[in-house]
This record gives structure tokens, C-alpha cells and sequence, in this order.
């Protein structure tokens, strides 16, 4: 009896790995449970903008969700690896990641903010940053589009795992750059003394990556349409103003 | 200097607590893993048998000589590109091994120094008799070097519960990375900080004085 458990118990742990193509109804969502307001825990519990969408995303698309999180840098690793489908963590669609992965339409429009502590005012936007150490997430789109900066060789960047918030606010670094709405909602909610460093610098749009392969592709449809219809019953724009009073799921109409 | 969120830290002590149990589960885990293979080295590193002997002192000289971090690090997210079964391995199963590897690199050796420490005429009285080489090692060898080794193996298991903290950069959330997680949300980091090292800090002292009594229990054939 007992070694029928165990048999079914080998037969489910190996059949759940990425090998099997089957039609699957579970989505397996990673994230790093760090990034407020999109993706945080407070008391055990997993919260934020990110868990509200993809919930209901799973339930516009008859899916299962599980939430799986670990370190924003493992993130792609891990989609690739087949340990999650997708990842629900602000992932902006630049052209090296679209050459690695399927991308649904992107349901959150941002830009780039650089962030400084309170009172430093000679830091007012992304030109003054030459000569500046800033820091960034590791494997963020940030870091990239600070490398891309004509006069990039002038900044020192660091990356971290995580905590640049607070890196920031204790003057260990001049600045970070992160997306505008998390930045403002940090600002807002959390003790730091920090604030805004003049205009976003860069439009970014981002979008929940998949795998290239056929099980990836019917995956991506099947939550791609599922956005489509969020978008159009307004249920994104509702998560969205629950989140920062503004709709940050569509471009600004000017 | 501000004060302390004396009501958030309170509210974090029984989330913080509700993962005593994977860290505990991790530690013990590893911990009798450990003790089996480091068993296996050191009576390897006692006999010195052949071609063996080398492979034994090459594992040895590997983990330890490099730190945990970077055997975790190499063992989940480097060697899964090389064998592609191990992406199969979840975090706490790679950290579990990790550690297992890691630590019996460190307790073969004081193992092996406590059954070197033996003294001869304990080895010759037991041969004299016509003990074979298992007998005399269960019986007169292994039960005094264990009174010997035992206070290192147990402050070894301290420094594992601690260890455990790492496995969070597998991305498995255990104390350190609820805390971690917590900290993020709130940004009060000091308090979400200093709540995790205070459990550390009372479980690693809990197991301090079982490990006293334990030295008592195993000296009480030379109490005097």
C-alpha cells in the first residue's frame, strides 16, 4: 500500500516537470514578492497589483494560478528552465527579450524615473546623473537603459538584488531608476525620504513573457485574450486605480 | 533617529515563526545526511584506502574550500545547464544537499581527529584480544571518539541552522527571505531585520543548552 503511494507519488513529481506537452490548466506565475506596489508580502501574505491582474486573468481564462516567488535576477532563468510559465513582475519587452520570448499585448504603460533622497536637488532627471552612482535591480530593464545612455561611462551604476530603496534613502548611493508609478507609490507609502528627480526618461511597456515553444504559444493566447477582455470590461483599469489611483493599463491620450 | 515600529515587529513574529519549521526541517535534514557521509570520509581518512583516499581528499579540499554561497549558486543555477534533470530539483532539496556537502567536508575532519585521538593503547588492547576492525571500532573506538567529536558536530549544527538563511537566494522563502519579502513591502527594514535575528538567536540558544546537557550525558564516564 505504502509503496503505491510512493509509486504515484514518483510517477507525479516526475510528470510535472516541463518535458510533458500536455494541455495544462495550471499557470505557474513567478515573481520576486519585492517590487511594491506590484508585487509584495505583508503579514505572509503576497499582494499587489501583479497578483490582482494575474488572478483575474486566471479567471477570465478558466486557469489555475500559482504564485511562485524568488529573486527578480532569477526570474528569466527560471522561464527558461520551464520551472515557471510566465512572469508577472513589471517585465518590460525590449528587443533582446522578444527575440528569446513570446510576449502578450502589455498591460501596463510606464516610464523610467530616476528617484533621489529628499532634499537633493542637484539631482533633477537622467542628464544629471553624469558623475552620479545610481543604482538599479539586477537584470532590470533600467540598468539597460542607463547603458544606454550616451554618456553612460560617466555613471556608476550598481546593481543590487534588492533594498535600492533604502540604499537611496541612507545616501550609500546618489539616485535609483525604477518605473514612475512605483517610485511615486513609494514615496507615497513608505518612510523614506526620498523623491522624485524631475521626468520620466523613456516610455516602457510591459507584458507577461512566455516560453517559444507550442505549449507557450497556446498559453500566451489563451491569457492574451484574457487581457483583451479585462481591458475592455474595465476590470484592469479598476485594479489599476485600486493601486495608484490612476489607470496605468493604457497610454496617455494626448 | 526614529522609533522603532514596536506594533509592526509583533505582527511579524508569528509570520517569521511560522517558518522555524522548513528551517529546522532543513538543518536536521542535512545535518544527519552529514553526519552519515562525514562518518564514511573519516573512517576513509583513518584507513587510507587506496585511489579512494584521493577522491576523498580532493571532495574535502573542494567544499572546503570554497563558500556555501557558491556551491549553492553552482549547484542550482549553474550545473542545471550543463545536466538538465537537476532543473528538476526544487530550492530546498538543492539546499538541503548544498549544505549536506558542505558541512561533512568540515565534520570528516574533526570526526577523523576524534577517532585519531583515541588513544594507541585503546587500538592494540582491542587487537590484543582478537577484535576484528568493525568490532573494534563500534565498540571501543567510535563510542569514545563521539564524546570527543561531539561538541564540535553540535556547534557544526548551529552554524547549519544559520546556513539555512542562505537558501533564500535559491529563492525558497524561508525566515530570512519572509523577512526579506516583509522588509520590501513595509521598508521598515530595521525591524523586520532584527526580528529574524532575534528568533536565530533563541532557537541557536535553546540548542545550546541541549548541547550542554548532552556533554554531560557523555562525559558522565569520567565524572570524577
Amino acid at each position: 500500500m505504502k509503496n503505491r503511494y510512493f509509486a504515484a507519488a514518483v510517477i507525479a513529481a516526475l510528470s510535472a516537470g516541463p518535458v510533458v506537452a500536455q494541455e495544462s490548466d495550471t499557470l505557474r506565475v513567478g515573481m520576486s514578492g519585492g517590487y511594491f506596489p506590484f508585487t509584495f508580502v505583508s503579514q505572509n501574505e503576497l499582494q499587489g497589483f501583479e497578483v490582482d491582474v494575474m488572478n483575474a486573468v486566471g479567471e477570465e481564462a478558466g486557469l489555475e494560478i500559482e504564485f511562485e516567488t524568488m529573486s527578480f535576477s532569477g526570474l528569466i532563468g527560471a522561464l527558461e528552465a520551464g520551472r515557471i510559465d510566465t512572469i508577472a513582475n513589471q517585465i518590460t519587452i525590449t528587443p533582446e527579450r522578444e527575440a528569446a520570448f513570446l510576449f502578450t499585448q502589455p498591460y501596463v504603460i510606464d516610464g523610467a524615473q530616476v528617484v533621489t533622497r529628499e532634499g537633493n536637488d542637484e539631482i533633477d532627471g537622467v542628464d544629471s546623473l553624469r558623475g552620479k552612482t545610481v543604482a538599479v535591480n539586477l537584470g532590470s530593464n533600467f540598468e539597460q537603459l542607463l547603458r544606454e545612455l550616451p554618456f553612460a561611462d560617466e555613471i556608476n551604476i550598481r546593481t543590487y538584488e534588492s533594498n535600492i530603496e533604502q540604499d537611496t534613502a541612507l545616501g550609500r548611493v546618489d539616485a535609483f531608476v525604477m518605473d514612475r508609478v512605483s517610485s511615486a507609490q513609494v514615496i507615497k507609502e513608505s518612510p523614506l525620504p526620498l523623491q522624485l528627480a524631475g521626468n520620466p526618461f523613456s516610455e516602457i511597456r510591459n507584458a507577461l513573457p512566455f516560453r517559444n515553444d507550442e505549449e507557450g504559444r497556446e498559453m500566451r493566447d489563451r491569457v492574451d485574450a484574457a487581457l483583451t477582455a479585462l481591458r475592455e470590461d474595465g476590470t484592469l483599469t479598476e485594479i489599476s486605480e485600486k493601486w495608484f489611483d490612476s489607470d496605468i493599463t493604457s497610454a496617455p491620450e494626448e | 533617529m526614529r522609533a522603532l515600529d514596536l506594533d509592526y515587529m509583533l505582527g511579524l513574529v508569528p509570520v517569521i515563526l511560522g517558518y522555524v519549521p522548513l528551517t529546522l526541517f532543513m538543518a536536521v535534514m542535512a545535518m544527519l545526511m552529514a553526519l552519515i557521509l562525514a562518518s564514511m570520509l573519516a573512517v576513509e581518512r583513518v584507513f587510507r584506502v587506496p585511489v579512494l583516499d584521493w577522491l576523498v581528499m580532493l571532495f574535502i579540499s573542494f567544499f572546503r574550500g570554497t563558500p556555501l554561497l557558491v556551491q549553492l549558486f553552482l549547484f542550482y543555477y549553474g550545473l542545471p545547464q550543463v545536466l538538465a534533470f537537476l532543473t528538476q530539483i526544487n530550492g530546498v532539496t538543492a539546499a538541503i544537499m548544498g549544505l549536506t556537502l558542505h558541512f561533512s567536508a568540515y565534520m570528516a575532519e574533526s570526526i577523523r581527529a576524534a577517532i585519531t585521538g583515541v588513544d594507541r593503547s585503546q587500538w592494540e588492547a582491542a587487537r590484543s584480544i582478537g577484535m576484528t576492525q568493525w568490532q573494534m571500532m563500534r565498540r571501543i573506538i567510535l563510542p569514545q571518539a563521539t564524546r570527543v567529536a561531539a561538541p564540535t558536530l553540535v556547534n557544526y549544527f548551529i552554524d547549519m541552522i544559520k546556513s539555512t538563511s542562505l537558501a533564500f537566494t535559491l529563492g525558497v522563502t524561508e525566515m530570512m527571505g519572509a523577512a526579506q519579502k516583509e522588509a520590501a513591502g513595509s521598508f521598515l527594514y530595521f525591524e523586520a531585520f532584527l526580528v529574524v535575528a532575534i528568533i536565530y538567536w533563541i532557537i541557536v540558544e535553546v540548542l545550546s543548552q541541549g548541547q550542554k546537557r548532552l556533554e554531560i550525558f557523555l562525559n558522565r564516564a569520567y565524572a570524577r
